[in-house]
């Protein structure tokens, strides 16, 4: 059996609101192995999207340890944290968060500026994700000219095209209507069965969630439920 | 500072705040014209007054007198001044203008003998007509181009002011603010035709010196020759001169400098606003990129360089537009029949653009500091 590739252990995230202390999340334990796909559900304030977070590397725990793929992210230094996101992690919001001024190509080519590579392995890597998600043929367009179910899919293809292991989406149908969600987890199953991406999602929604091969309930920072899920063709059972 | 891969991002962040960014650079356009032209006028002064240890020529003037109308001396001092050990060659000048005081648009006769006429056009370029035709004419003159200009005049034509009329026979280019603006007539017909004073009176004797390190001591060998005539002489550097002449305008082109700065204070403050405007409204946005792998550092530059573009866009207008005003409307101060060019020179325009690419730096630290030290999820939950 293969090791976990995220390993939280006491992870402990604590906020300071003016004189009152807020834990979100609190000595949480949890393996999540090599291209599972992951649902995280609970209420508002669960402390879902602060495991999300912490797991992309963008939000430190307060206490506790926090490796992936071997790498303790939690003691990363700033820009260190930086360059691992650009590498190991792709973001998936819930409002897509795409760059009002630049067109869906230009959004998607976004992380790999980052990155060492001629312009042609630019464009054949932003086209080769275009693809994949379906919307070739809006990549001129910008954000605003885009229905939201296209908006999500240049934001997954913007997730996707530096090939990271990891795959976070915050309730990534969260704005969207019942097809569109539907396509758009259809999407992500298929990114986590075929391409072996690793997935965590915060949703609200049982039947998104069922998406998932395990869903995580939280509740006011604590794990308080596993449940498996196995994907069907026509729906999902528990 | 930034790859240029980068750049469309910065110039389409530019682009989104299409009326803000425009009154930007155009605030910053005005503000960099006025720092240029304030420049160019400090330039000009500089150039005519300071000196530079390879001066040769100085000037004899009455003493104690400050004006070409109440400085006179008989022109039988040349050949005395001539005799002093040093001087290479004495030229004796008449000097007429039109207006004493300080004025954008003074005619300034110098009459000097034609049988000097090569040791002043020796370095002009003719720009039209001929030095022969000037040779020929008792009332011909060799006019600066900056003159000809300014008054509209073309060689064959006529040019009249403070009594004096004089047919043009040649216009005249000089690396010299004051052969620039001057109208240059043979010595014996301006002392005929010029209202004060009369033959055999001159305003000033210009001496060349033979060794740039004799200067002061040939020029108080020459107030000491004079020192006990009916004329007493005060002989000082030609850019000494021109300062003292000019000493109330230079003081006024001093505190232009103040002028100048202020412009640079005004757009520092005015492009810092729109870039801190600009950050405020994309909180979600940058941490959006510092989620993508962003470094803080880079999102910092990516703001200061929004601020250096659009300094330089409003610059380059700016001193565009000074360049163009100064070039085409040859400005040239003059007081006390001194001239003083007002030109913007290249170095003007690079230091103009320079100082505000060096705004735009400043004017986006803070808002890109700002910026960088956002927490990620922090910012996220703020917006």
């Amino acid at each position: 059996m293969s090791e976990p590739l995220i390993q939280c252990r006491s992870l402990t995230r604590t906020y300071t609101r003016g004189t009152e202390t807020i834990t979100p999340l609190e000595r949480l334990d949890l393996d999540v192995m090599p291209g599972e796909f992951l649902a995280l559900m609970g209420p508002s304030g669960s402390g879902k999207t602060t495991l999300l977070n912490l797991i992309a590397g963008i939000d430190r725990p307060t206490s506790g340890t926090l490796h992936i793929g071997g790498i303790d992210v939690g003691g990363l230094s700033r820009s260190r944290l930086a360059d691992w996101r650009s590498r190991a992690v792709g973001y998936i919001f819930q409002l897509y968060n795409l760059v009002p001024v630049l067109t869906a190509y230009e959004n998607v080519e976004l992380p790999l500026l980052l990155h060492r590579m001629s312009g042609a392995d630019r464009h054949s890597r932003v086209a080769a994700a275009l693809d994949l998600v379906g919307i070739t043929d809006r990549a001129d367009h910008y954000p605003r000219q885009l229905s939201g179910g296209q908006e999500q899919r240049v934001a997954i293809a913007r997730a996707i095209v530096a090939d990271p292991a990891i795959l976070v989406a915050d309730e990534p149908t969260g704005d969207l209507d019942k097809a569109s969600a539907a396509a758009i987890m259809e999407l992500l199953g298929r990114l986590s069965r075929e391409a072996g991406k690793t997935l965590i999602m915060v949703s609200h929604d049982p039947a998104c969630a069922a998406h998932a091969g395990r869903i995580l309930h939280l509740d006011k920072g604590r794990l308080v439920e596993h449940a498996a899920a196995t994907v069907g063709a026509a729906g999902v059972t528990t | 500072m930034i790859h240029p891969r980068y750049m469309p991002l910065v110039l389409k962040q530019l682009v989104r705040q299409r009326a803000r960014t425009v009154l930007t650079a155009l605030g910053v356009a005005v503000a960099m014209f006025l720092f240029v032209t304030v420049e160019a006028l400090q330039r000009g002064v500089a150039a005519a007054t300071e000196l530079t240890g390879r001066e040769v020529t100085l000037v004899v003037y009455r003493q104690n007198r400050f004006c070409p109308f109440s400085s006179r001396m008989p022109d039988s001092y040349a050949p005395r001044i001539a005799r002093i050990p040093g001087v290479a060659a004495v030229v004796p000048m008449k000097i007429v203008v039109n207006n004493c005081s300080a004025s954008f648009d003074t005619v300034t006769f110098r009459g000097v003998p034609r049988e000097k006429a090569e040791s002043i056009t020796d370095g002009f370029t003719v720009v039209s007509g001929s030095l022969a035709d000037w040779q020929r004419r008792s009332d011909a003159a060799l006019v600066g181009e900056t003159l000809a200009l300014r008054r509209g005049v073309q060689t064959g034509q006529t040019l009249a002011a403070a009594g004096v009329t004089v047919y043009v026979a040649a216009i005249i280019r000089s690396e010299d603010p004051q052969d620039q603006n001057v109208a240059y007539v043979d010595l014996p017909f301006l002392q005929r035709a010029a209202t004060r004073g009369g033959d055999g009176i001159v305003t000033q004797f210009n001496v060349l010196v033979d060794d740039p390190a004799r200067l002061e001591r040939v020029a108080d060998a020459i107030d000491a020759e004079f020192a006990r005539d009916a004329e007493p002489t005060t002989t000082r550097p030609e850019k000494a001169f021109v300062a003292r002449a000019a000493h109330d305008l230079v003081q006024i082109v001093g505190f232009t400098e103040y002028l100048g700065l202020a412009a640079l204070a005004a757009v520092l403050a005015l492009v810092g606003n729109a870039i801190v405007l600009s950050v405020q409204d994309r909180v979600r946005e940058h941490a959006v990129l510092q989620t993508l792998g962003f470094r803080s550092g880079l999102i910092a530059r990516l703001i200061i360089s929004e601020g250096v573009a659009l300094c330089c866009a409003g610059g380059v207008l700016g001193v565009a537009a000074a360049v163009a005003l100064l070039h085409f409307s040859r400005f040239s101060l003059s007081v006390e029949g001194v001239n003083l060019n007002v030109r913007a020179d290249p170095a003007a325009a690079v230091l103009g653009l320079a100082v505000a690419a060096g705004v735009g730096v400043l004017a986006g630290l803070v808002p890109a500091f700002q910026a960088s030290r956002r927490e990620i999820a922090a910012s996220f939950r703020a917006v």
